[in-house]
């Protein structure tokens, strides 16, 4: 296939899809290789940009797909409003960010962490498929260990769990540090 | 959220303990590890006294760090005797038993906390992108094969199964495997069932009404039975576990109007 029409192809795909595409998925419908297609992924992502255009094609959940441009949103909010889903609760988003970087992590070490029992929460987002039982902890019990699914990396616009900013944990070094240390992080 | 909702109203709420907590440490303005466990401590217990006074409902988890800190608090009074190594029974949701536990854990949990906000920014960029939705019209799939493979796939509950089986039926040129609903409605073989019983006026073993050999048949018949049974349009007999079914007509066939083409239809 020609390469102009590779691109078109592959706008064309990401068009009517509803959810990421792999590259590899791609690269065989087009018969061709990963590296071609992701060559193609990037001029139609340029040209995209170059044109300002109303459609844009990003990564996420290890594949592509194509969006709107974010500058849009408010005409689409008013257009779509009956479509927009409510945002996560800030509890959500607790146990999400720890599920995210601890997982696999059992209820009772989610809980522990936050000082708050938390099945309410947990029983939400595995309903909005954000989590899911990626398994059971050996050892007393069996508990059930969550993760996080394809869907959480759709939510945030993620490419890969790598793509998650890194927890910024201040080890204790108690001892040797000075009085005078200013507060890090401590204001959001 | 929490920071901003400080300054309209009087008591924001907070996730937990450890949110309360975090938030008197900030308002204190110093370091989690500069905490004066007393001072902490007794923020914490002006907080939850005002709490009582609104009536507002305090959880468990709330009092279970009061007491926390207050024993924390006590040991830090309390002379030291080196000999004496305190053995303390498990919390329920934490177990801290030094000062030093105690910031370490509100520290994992700003951690935490400033994740989910991370997060949060996140999820407001990504409101912005709409993507294409057709309600499950247009899943993209390249071969049969692959079709049954995908449902299968990374599927952790039954319901991740039965959401992509539905995605999957609703393409058009899904042709599923047997067609039991088209062919054994319930309904249908329970007018058959009471044909046969009005028929031969006596009464017979359920399997005298399966009329092929295919599991779907059995249990179609069954469900039918069952149904009927409680209709009561049919006694249903059994003298031991896993024995034969004996159906027998009900005394008093019921008519209300639950299925009027099942009396409607009589054999000649």
């Amino acid at each position: 296939m020609e390469k102009e029409q590779q691109k078109r192809a592959i706008e064309a795909l990401l068009f009517l899809s509803e959810e990421p595409v792999k590259l590899d998925k791609l690269a065989a419908i087009l018969s061709t290789t990963a590296e071609e297609a992701g060559r193609r992924i990037r001029e139609l992502q340029e040209e995209h940009l170059s044109q300002g255009r109303g459609l844009q094609i990003f990564e996420a959940a290890g594949g592509y797909q194509m969006g709107t441009h974010p500058e849009l949103a408010s005409f689409l909010e008013e257009a779509f409003s009956e479509e927009v889903s409510s945002n996560l609760t800030n509890a959500a988003l607790e146990v999400l960010a720890i599920i995210a970087y601890k997982q696999p992590v059992t209820r009772i070490e989610i809980e522990s962490i936050r000082g708050v029992r938390s099945e309410h929460v947990l029983d939400n987002l595995l309903k909005r498929k954000l989590i899911k039982v990626s398994g059971r902890k050996e050892g007393p019990g069996r508990p059930l260990l969550y993760g996080t699914t394809p869907d959480f990396l759709k939510y945030f616009g993620l490419k890969d769990l790598g793509d998650l900013p890194e927890l910024e944990v201040e080890e204790v070094e108690k001892e040797e540090e000075e009085a005078g240390e200013p507060e890090n992080g401590t204001a959001q | 959220m929490v920071e901003e909702a400080e300054y309209t109203i009087k008591l924001p709420a907070f996730e937990g303990p450890f949110d309360l907590l975090f938030h008197l440490v900030k308002k204190a303005e110093v370091d989690i590890w500069q905490i004066s466990i007393a001072d902490i401590t007794e923020q914490y217990l002006a907080y939850l006294q005002s709490m009582k006074e609104l009536n507002l409902e305090i959880a468990s988890e709330f009092l279970v760090m009061a007491a926390t800190l207050l024993r924390l608090k006590s040991k830090l009074l309390l002379p030291r005797s080196p000999k004496f190594q305190e053995q303390d029974e498990e919390e329920e949701l934490f177990e801290i038993n030094t000062a030093e536990e105690l910031f370490q854990r509100l520290e994992e949990y700003r951690a935490f906390k400033k994740a989910a906000h991370y997060l949060r920014q996140m999820e407001e960029d990504q409101k912005k992108v709409f993507l294409r939705t057709t309600g499950g019209q247009k899943v993209m799939v390249f071969t049969r094969q692959e079709s049954v493979y995908t449902i299968w796939e990374g599927a952790h509950h039954l319901s991740d199964i039965m959401q992509r089986f539905a995605k999957i039926a609703a393409q058009r040129e899904y042709v599923p495997a047997f067609s039991a609903v088209e062919d054994f409605v319930i309904a249908r073989k329970a007018e058959y069932i009471q044909s046969v019983l009005e028929k031969k006026k006596r009464p017979l073993p359920m399997k005298d009404f399966v009329t092929d050999s295919n599991i779907w048949e059995l249990i179609i018949t069954f469900i039918a039975l069952l149904e009927m049974s409680r209709q009561k349009k049919v006694k249903l007999l059994q003298d031991k576990p896993f024995g034969p079914i004996l159906v027998l007509a009900g005394e008093n066939p019921p008519e209300e109007g639950e299925s009027g083409e099942g009396t409607a239809e009589k054999s000649d």
